[in-house]
């Protein structure tokens, strides 16, 4: 099975808050140089669930992983590769940079046709940075393939069909796709495998390809920024305020009154 | 000059840092306060290619760089020392000697099984009356016929009488040299050899998941082929082996020290009195300024000698330099790391306190503090043979 895992260098979703900045004059988020970037949690777990399949028969099945953005750190994108992934190609670009939803959709289907070959697709559910969720469908109905959202697990079945289980409100629904597929993949699939050092060792040896706009037939003109479909009006940090109001009383019943008659007083019940 | 560090080793700072925080993080305090080795963390370090980093694949190593090794240890020493504790020996004691000095046969026989973490092997130099004084070994080893008969005693051993200890390698008297002094020799002996026990050393101030232990040789029985290298060599091949272990004790050393110090800024961010965050309060900022000091100078001195190291150059001084400022760098950096803590910084649940206690092993393990002075002394040409 060739499987395609795309995913994304993001700002780090769990540095400490103070340590997140915006450019709001160019509507952007800024990367805090102190900081190192890293591999959206949720693509890690759609590594994990190409991994998954692989680990079943390692010669049968490979993973190529694709990025794209501008200036990518190496020891960050190449963490798949760590993890046990085949291949890697990166879409790296000035070009690339200020997409939206559409426009990355748009850069990957083009790099995923250069690729031709494959029988799955994995993106993460969502990104950590716009939490957008869109790129997945949007890259299925670019290719004209079917996708499953939000699934917990994905297996192979004899005849190569694949199972995948898709998290649903109170549960979740079993369903079965023909390949070639698109699945975008949650947290619920578990924790990703650790990079091991033997891994890190055989990604260092493995030098990624790049691929520019007129590698995968786009007009750099056309791509990123000038490619989006929608545009962000205005971009900003709002002010966390706090205020406590300490409702005191001599009874828990008297206590409570007073809190309801409070809370209807703001109107929130 | 390049200080960056490349992509393979800053790909092994994240992976060890991730699992050190979201694996043995969680666990640290419980097993410290059990005193309890956890074989399965172990296998799990193994696993992700903690034994045998420096071996070459084809003995089941991960074939990395020293460097890389050292930055391996200095994460788990940021979040435990007990850990940190079983991979440095487990790599610089147990595997390094085998490795560096072990015939063909003796490699594939022991290494495959050490690097996939299936057993553990330990390094038994010192003895209840040999500790500084490691030469001074009283455990002989005669050969008879095809055996060499081992008699003697071990103690503060690490990794050498817990479930996964599979072998010692057991510095002996084996003889002695024209000139009248011991010749000394390193045996492999297996953890079933017949005389042979060991015995767990309990009520430990600090490494406390890390198994230590002491040995007992009663006319322990190994066959002749279980020498390491030449007979005669043991005492260079402790010499080089320590070389190396320093290296490891200096990187947990710095890892313990960031730790510290990555503790102390948070709460020292958090923690508010007189309206303030009390990092605020210029005496502990300075404290603060002066930790992050003294990591910066600690990590150059200790990755140059790694450096050295890979470079194939003479490292012994700069070993001991870094073994010896590292552990009393991170002396200073759990002492106000503690400071900042106020009352709490004595408290079990806060990690500075697990810090604290493992820190003192650093400045005693692998040549005390004044045994680093002695060999350095004697490396920068002061007059005699310091002593
Ligand atoms: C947890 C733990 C794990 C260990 N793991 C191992 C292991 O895996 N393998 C192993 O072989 N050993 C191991 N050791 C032993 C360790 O290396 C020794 O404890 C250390 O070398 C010091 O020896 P000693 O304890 O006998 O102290 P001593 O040599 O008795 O020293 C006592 C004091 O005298 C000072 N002193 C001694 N000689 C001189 C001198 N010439 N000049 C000035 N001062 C001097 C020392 O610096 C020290 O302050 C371990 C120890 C511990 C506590």
């Amino acid at each position: 099975m060739n499987m395609i895992v795309c995913c994304k260098q993001v700002l780090d979703p769990e540095a400490a808050p103070s340590t997140f900045k915006l450019d709001a004059a160019n509507n952007r988020m800024v990367q805090p140089p102190e900081i190192k970037p890293v591999v959206n949690p949720y693509d890690e777990q759609a590594v994990e669930a190409a991994l998954r399949i692989k680990d079943k028969d390692k010669a049968a099945n490979k993973i190529t992983i694709i990025s794209l953005g501008n200036n990518l750190a190496r020891d960050v994108v190449k963490k798949p590769l760590s993890m046990g992934a085949d291949e890697l190609i990166l879409l790296e670009d000035p070009a690339f940079e200020g997409g939206d939803s559409f426009a990355v959709a748009s850069a990957l289907a083009a790099a995923i046709k250069k690729v031709g070959q494959f029988d799955l697709i994995f993106c993460g559910r969502q990104e950590s940075e716009w939490d957008d969720g869109q790129v997945g469908s949007g890259l299925a109905e670019l290719l004209g393939i079917p996708s499953v959202t939000i699934a917990k697990k994905a297996e192979v079945m004899d005849g190569g069909k694949v199972k995948v289980e898709r998290i649903v409100a109170d549960g979740y629904q079993v369903l079965e796709v023909s390949t070639p597929a698109l699945i975008t993949v949650s947290n619920e699939l578990g924790e990703a495998r650790y990079a091991t050092l033997k891994g890190i060792m055989a990604a260092s040896k493995k030098q990624p390809v790049v691929w520019k706009p007129a590698d995968i037939g786009m007009d750099a003109g056309k791509v990123g920024a000038a490619a989006r479909k929608s545009k962000i009006v205005k971009l900003f940090q709002p002010v966390k305020e706090g205020k406590c109001d300490i409702v005191s009383a001599d009874s828990p019943a008297e206590a409570a009154s007073l809190l309801a008659q409070k809370l209807r007083e703001n109107k929130v019940i | 000059m390049d200080f960056d560090l490349t992509e393979e080793q800053n790909l092994t700072r994240q992976a060890v840092r991730d699992f050190a925080e979201n694996e043995i993080a969680p666990i640290a305090h419980e097993l410290d306060e059990k005193e309890e080795f956890s074989a399965d963390l172990t296998r799990r370090m193994a696993e992700l290619g903690l034994l045998g980093c420096f071996v070459p694949e084809k003995y089941g190593g991960s074939n990395m760089g020293y460097i890389s090794y050292i930055i391996a240890v200095e994460e788990l020493a940021r979040i435990d020392g007990s850990q940190a504790a079983t991979i440095a020996a487990g790599n610089s004691l147990g595997i390094g000697p085998i490795y560096y000095f072990g015939s063909e046969k003796q490699k594939k026989e022991w290494l495959p099984r050490l690097c996939a973490g299936e057993i553990l092997a330990g390094f038994g130099l010192t003895e209840p009356e040999a500790g500084s004084d490691a030469g001074s070994s009283k455990t002989r080893a005669e050969r008879k016929g095809h055996n060499w008969i081992i008699n003697g005693s071990k103690i503060f051993i690490t990794n050498s009488a817990c479930s996964m200890t599979g072998v010692v390698v057991v510095q002996a008297v084996t003889g002695a040299q024209a000139d009248g002094k011991p010749e000394i020799s390193c045996i492999i002996v297996p953890a079933n050899a017949s005389g042979f026990t060991a015995k767990a050393m309990k009520g430990k101030m600090m490494w406390r998941a890390s198994n230590t232990g002491e040995l007992f040789f009663d006319n322990c029985t190994v066959p002749a082929g279980n020498l390491l290298g030449k007979q005669g060599d043991g005492f260079h091949q402790m010499l080089s082996t320590l070389d190396g272990g320093r290296l490891s004790i200096a990187a947990m050393g710095l890892g313990g020290a960031q730790g510290a110090f990555d503790v102390a800024l948070e709460y020292a961010n958090k923690r508010i009195q007189f309206g303030r965050p009390i990092s605020s309060f210029q005496v502990n900022a300075f404290k603060l300024a002066d930790m992050a000091i003294e990591i910066e100078l600690a990590r150059n001195l200790l990755y140059k000698a790694c450096w050295l190291r890979e470079k194939g150059r003479t490292f012994t001084k700069e070993a001991a330099m870094a073994k010896l400022y590292c552990s009393e760098v991170m002396h200073r950096c759990v002492h106000h790391a503690v400071q900042l803590h106020g009352g709490y910084g004595l408290m079990k649940d806060f990690r500075v306190e697990r810090l604290y206690r493992d820190q003192r092993l650093l400045e005693i393990g692998e040549g005390t503090s004044e045994i680093q002075r002695i060999v350095i002394a004697r490396h920068i040409g002061v007059a005699g043979r310091a002593i």
